[in-house]
């Protein structure tokens, strides 16, 4: 061997040196993990392996002043189905039986479910849908199906539960109700009353640090949550669902019979300010309505003759007229600055008073008074507008409220024009439909203006967290004598003035008709006139309970147009109907009691309701607001169903009946 | 055969038992999950290495039991046997994770590449200890060379680069056999070349190369060697840096370039392909002075390192044993590897020596590139850690490979 000794003890050293400085590299690079950056590997592992987990708060429900839910979440399930996870044997086992409990359930042949089945698990499918939006008993029942009863590893089964907000009552006063979203970015979108009082309802989310386990298992770090979910507070509104029931409906009708764009209608208790009912409908392009938006909330516009009331009682305060003053309406057109006021009535009033005017809305009557006394002195005329609130919001807690706007001297807009234009409701005045009709019930609770209100109270199960007070915004906006004199002309009204056709004789209302023109600044108005009817009132006129508004816009004029013809009749129905007092039960059985088909015609109300005193009238195709109310003069328990007319009676025409007897009505 | 017994080098047999039994802890904790039973539970990962490992106890009995002299004289045979086997897998292999690399024999599955290594450090040794063969002879030099290469190109294509490159741990061997240390400059040189090339570009590595040779060959004491071969060394590293800048361009795929890219930290990716090194870094980096203790590794039970059992066992040591625990394995590791050397050293038959530094070979190039890789200074290629990974084929094929050495070991006094 050439090589000597000492030249392999350097091969040797070599290898074993490159090991060790190998072996070095590795110690170096170790260290420098678990040293250097040791800190920052083990944040990124506690990130990795602990999480928080959001624990969902309930969210509070809804309910009406009755008690009554308006709106409560509930739990929603989907199934789907993971075809590839189970063994053929259990696959093969279990497909029929399953198949055939999914065809009991669903109502599709068993045969068609095992096919799709069979499918799915062909093309490996691992989120097959199998159904969706099933309540908690339907889920708990389609849990124990065979097959899906192993589980979600052996049998399949994925469930995935969801919270959904529901409205018991339907569609009723959805966007009074409304509704809360929060996107991605946590930004919210409020709605209604869900909305405003989104952060009592919400409650707080709880929270829970897990740490992983093995894949896609998470096991809590400690028995109890670190941050105990709060649920929502209930929220009891001042909202009766009866009312609101006898609103929509009654604004419903009237829309479809108009065809009107949109309408609302709003139910204010006098004494206290709480929105007992507010019901606001927009047309769809198919004619059909449905809670589009909150207009009589958000919606300002030129409130017209309904204005006269507030013009009328400046004048009256400030003692330049009086009831009984005489102005002359001359032939119902009278001309300031080369522009025309006319009345609705051709030919004009002649010499009539105050009060009388003010009772057939005699624009040019209006103008008069107004004009003639304050022409000198507008401000004045303005600033008693003010002192009545009228240029104040409300400050509701609903957001979106309609700007108030009471156009002054030295206001942009501010022209000759201003003043007598403002007299009748015109002149760039701005009023939303609650902003008129806080002002109205302030004149029917004796001058108090008083906040509307659309929540009592705040509670946490029995406990009550906070309760919203009556609220007054004015004690006395003006005179009792002033009240009085106002109350007097708006019964007028009514009894012999525009609103004669809604007079009835058992049943006292007072109010103002009001039929405004809108666009009329556009160039097709004469060719397509549009107005915007409204009536406004309260009742009954001598102790005043309720105050109510309705305002529909855009009839169509070839119907009709004036807010006596259009609005009144709204207000009429709810006034008739609105102390009806009927329990409501979800169901009862079938009825075996079939009538023929009466006229539909809700004024057979009264002819129903004087000619049967001792026999059952049929009902069949009466609105259920009347039946109910026809069948409690009889002096009945009335129980029903659904809603809309009344398909079904149980106790049939013509037969005998007795005090407290029960009779149950199916409607539809 | 008791004289045999006190023969044996026990210091080696207890550093491989020490070494198969903290492997199987690990892996117990790293394959640990709820439906877990008993440690005998084959159904559990666990349980089956625990039968590998019972199993080579019997195994070692046999394999000590042999005559020392089976193994010489039927080292040809094993070693063509090896390479049919190697070969029957393109018809008969079985692919797990894209590798065909594997025949299937019941429920089991079985490596022959572990087995290979063996036989051809058999082969090798017995070429090599032949009277007529000199290393030092280039024609001998060549059938050495064919002798390594042949199992590793057959194994290469299947595709299976880790175990293809194990085999240039055969040059250890052939080193210390008088193989001239030119060789090894060369291919320290061409890694050099390959690695800088990949850092920077072939101009800048050119560049560098010719300031680097004009440098030393002015700065020379001696007079040789002389300028032309200096010329040829810078050509032959300008033309290497541009081939190799071209077949990492257009004949490596993607994932390979990925791979390089991002253990020199020219690419960070821990989402995709950097990700198992990104979580085993995490796993390891996490595991600080003492680690997490037994089983309460988060970055172990949460299965964030994929292949955790096998080839990145050694984050499991790291996270919940710490720098103290892994430190220890590197150690043992390293006094093993030394005392196979040293064991060689003694050896008075070349076939013995040869072998024992292909062992000390074979055993190094898996644990330094294995735990290189779970550490990130070496990419992601795909071997075992010794007696550590999960996986019977692999447990046998080093507890072979190693007790083959103690028997020899053992026997070297009956050549007096």
């Amino acid at each position: 061997m050439a090589t000597t000794e000492k030249n392999i003890l350097y091969r040797i050293y070599f290898v074993a040196a490159c090991m060790l400085l190998l072996a070095i590299g590795v110690g170096v690079k170790l260290l420098d993990i678990q040293f250097l950056e040791g800190d920052k590997y083990e944040q990124i592992a506690q990130q990795r392996t602990y999480k928080n987990f959001v624990i969902p708060a309930n969210r509070g429900n809804l309910y009406d002043a009755g008690g009554n839910l308006l709106a409560t979440s509930v739990p929603k399930y989907d199934i789907r189905f993971d075809a590839v996870t189970v063994s053929d044997k259990n696959f093969e086992e279990n497909l029929l039986p399953l198949s055939e409990e999914l065809s009991k359930m669903f109502g599709k042949s068993s045969a068609h479910y095992a096919k799709t089945l069979r499918t799915a698990r062909a093309n490996k499918h691992r989120y097959f849908l199998i159904a969706r939006n099933l309540g908690y008993s339907e889920y708990i029942r389609i849990k124990n199906f065979p097959m899906f009863r192993l589980g979600s590893n052996r049998g399949g089964i994925i469930v995935e539960q969801r919270t959904v907000r529901e409205h018991p009552l339907g569609k009723m006063g959805e966007r009074t109700v409304g509704y809360e979203r929060q996107d991605d970015s946590g930004y919210y979108t409020r709605v209604g009353l869900e909305g405003a009082f989104g952060p009592y309802l919400r409650g707080k989310e709880g929270r829970r640090l897990k740490q992983k386990i093995a894949k896609g298992q998470w096991k809590p770090i400690s028995d109890n949550n670190e941050v105990e979910p709060k649920d929502g507070y209930d929220l009891i509104s001042t909202i009766d669902v009866k009312i609101q029931d006898i609103a929509h409906h009654a604004l419903l009708r009237q829309l479809e019979k108009y065809e009107a764009d949109h309408g609302s209608v709003v139910v204010m208790e006098t004494e206290t300010g709480e929105i007992k009912a507010i019901s606001n409908l927009g047309r769809t392009s198919e004619g059909t309505y449905f809670e589009k938006l909150n207009y009589a909330v958000g919606e300002s516009h030129e409130p017209g003759s309904t204005f006269k009331l507030m013009a009328m009682i400046v004048a009256l305060e400030d003692k330049v007229i009086d009831t009984s003053t005489v102005v002359d309406t001359d032939n119902g057109i009278m001309t300031i600055y080369g522009r025309k006021v006319r009345d609705s009535h051709r030919g004009g009033y002649g010499k009539i008073s105050a009060a009388k005017a003010f009772e057939v809305s005699s624009n040019v009557g209006l103008v008069k008074l107004i004009y003639d006394n304050y022409k000198d002195k507008p401000q004045q005329f303005v600033d008693g507008l003010k002192d009545m609130h009228l240029h104040e919001e409300l400050g509701l807690a609903i957001k979106g409220e309609g700007e108030p706007y009471i156009p002054a001297p030295g206001d942009k807009t501010w022209s000759g024009l201003s003043l007598p234009w403002m007299a009748y409701g015109y002149g760039s005045i701005q009023l939303t439909p609650l902003q008129t009709l806080t002002f109205y019930n302030a004149i029917a609770n004796g001058g108090e203006m008083v906040k509307p209100r659309f929540i009592k109270e705040v509670k946490e199960w029995d406990r009550t967290v906070e309760k919203f007070e009556k609220k007054v915004i004015d004690p006395a906006i003006c005179s009792p004598e002033t009240v009085e004199k106002v109350k007097e002309m708006m019964k007028n009204v009514v009894e012999r003035g525009t609103g004669k056709s809604l007079y009835e004789p058992h049943f006292s209302m007072a109010g103002k008709t009001g039929t405004a023109q809108t666009e009329y600044w556009m160039k097709d108005w004469p060719k397509n006139p549009r107005y915007i009817s409204s009536f406004v009132g309260f009742f009954p006129v001598e102790k005043p309970k309720y105050s109510c508004i309705v305002v529909i816009h855009k009839p169509d004029y070839r119907t009709g147009y004036y807010g006596a013809d259009v609005s009144g009749p709204v207000f009429k129905r709810i006034a008739q109907k609105i102390f009806t007092d009927t329990p409501v039960l979800d169901e009862f059985s079938k009825l075996d009691t079939v009538v023929p088909v009466i006229e539909k015609d809700y004024n057979k109300y009264f002819s129903v309701a004087r000619k049967y005193k001792e026999i059952m009238p049929n009902l069949k195709g009466m609105p259920a607001m009347d039946a109910i109310s026809v069948l409690e003069n009889l002096g009945l328990r009335v129980q029903f169903s659904g809603s809309g007319e009344v398909k079904r009676q149980s106790i049939s025409p013509g037969s005998k009946i007795s005090k407290d007897q029960i009779v149950k009505l199916i409607l539809g | 055969m008791s004289k045999t017994i006190s023969q044996f080098d026990w210091l080696s047999i207890l550093l491989y038992f020490l070494l198969v039994s903290i492997g199987w802890v690990n892996i117990y904790s790293a394959s640990l999950d709820d439906t877990a039973t008993s440690f005998f539970d084959l159904d559990q990962i666990y349980g089956k290495q625990l039968l590998w490992i019972i199993l080579s106890v019997f195994l070692i009995v046999i394999l000590l039991s042999l005559e020392a002299k089976f193994y010489e004289r039927f080292a040809s045979i094993i070693y063509v046997f090896s390479l049919f086997s190697i070969i029957g897998l393109f018809f008969f292999g079985k692919t797990i994770n894209g590798a065909t690399s594997w025949y299937a024999i019941g429920g089991f599955t079985i490596q022959p590449s572990e087995f290979a290594k063996v036989a051809t450090a058999l082969a090798l040794a017995k070429f090599t200890s032949d009277i007529q063969t000199n290393i030092k002879n280039l024609g001998d030099q060549f059938k050495a060379f064919i002798i390594i290469a042949l199992p590793a190109l057959i194994i290469l294509p299947q595709p299976d680069a880790g175990s293809a490159m194990v085999y240039a741990a055969f040059f250890f061997p052939l080193y210390r056999e008088g193989l001239s240390g030119v060789y090894l400059l060369i291919g320290a040189l061409g890694i050099l070349v390959f690695v800088l090339t990949l850092m920077f570009n072939p101009f800048w590595v050119s560049g560098g190369a010719v300031i680097v040779l004009l440098l030393t060959y002015f700065l020379r004491k001696k007079k040789k060697p002389g300028a032309i071969a200096y010329l040829s060394i810078l050509i032959v590293a300008v033309a290497l840096s541009f081939s190799v800048n071209y077949i990492f361009e257009n004949i490596f795929e993607q994932r390979h370039r990925d791979r390089f890219n991002i253990v020199l930290g020219k690419e960070v990716d821990n989402r995709g392909i950097g990700y198992n090194t990104n979580q085993s870094e995490i796993a390891i980096g996490s595991g600080s002075w003492f680690g997490k203790g037994w089983t309460q590794g988060t970055q172990t039970k949460g299965n964030f390192v994929p292949e955790q059992h096998t080839d990145y066992i050694f984050s499991t040591v790291g996270e919940e044993w710490g720098f103290i625990g892994s430190t220890v394995v590197v150690l043992l590791f390293i006094l093993l590897m030394l005392r196979i050397l040293h064991l060689a050293e003694r050896q008075k038959s070349q076939f013995n020596r040869v072998y024992g530094y292909s062992v000390a070979g074979i055993l190094f190039i898996h644990f330094f590139v294995n735990v290189g890789m779970v550490i990130g200074i070496f990419p992601t290629v795909g071997i075992p850690l010794p007696f550590f990974s999960y996986g019977g084929s692999g447990l046998w094929g080093f507890t072979i490979l190693l007790f083959i050495f103690i028997k020899l070991d053992a026997d070297r006094m009956s050549f007096w």
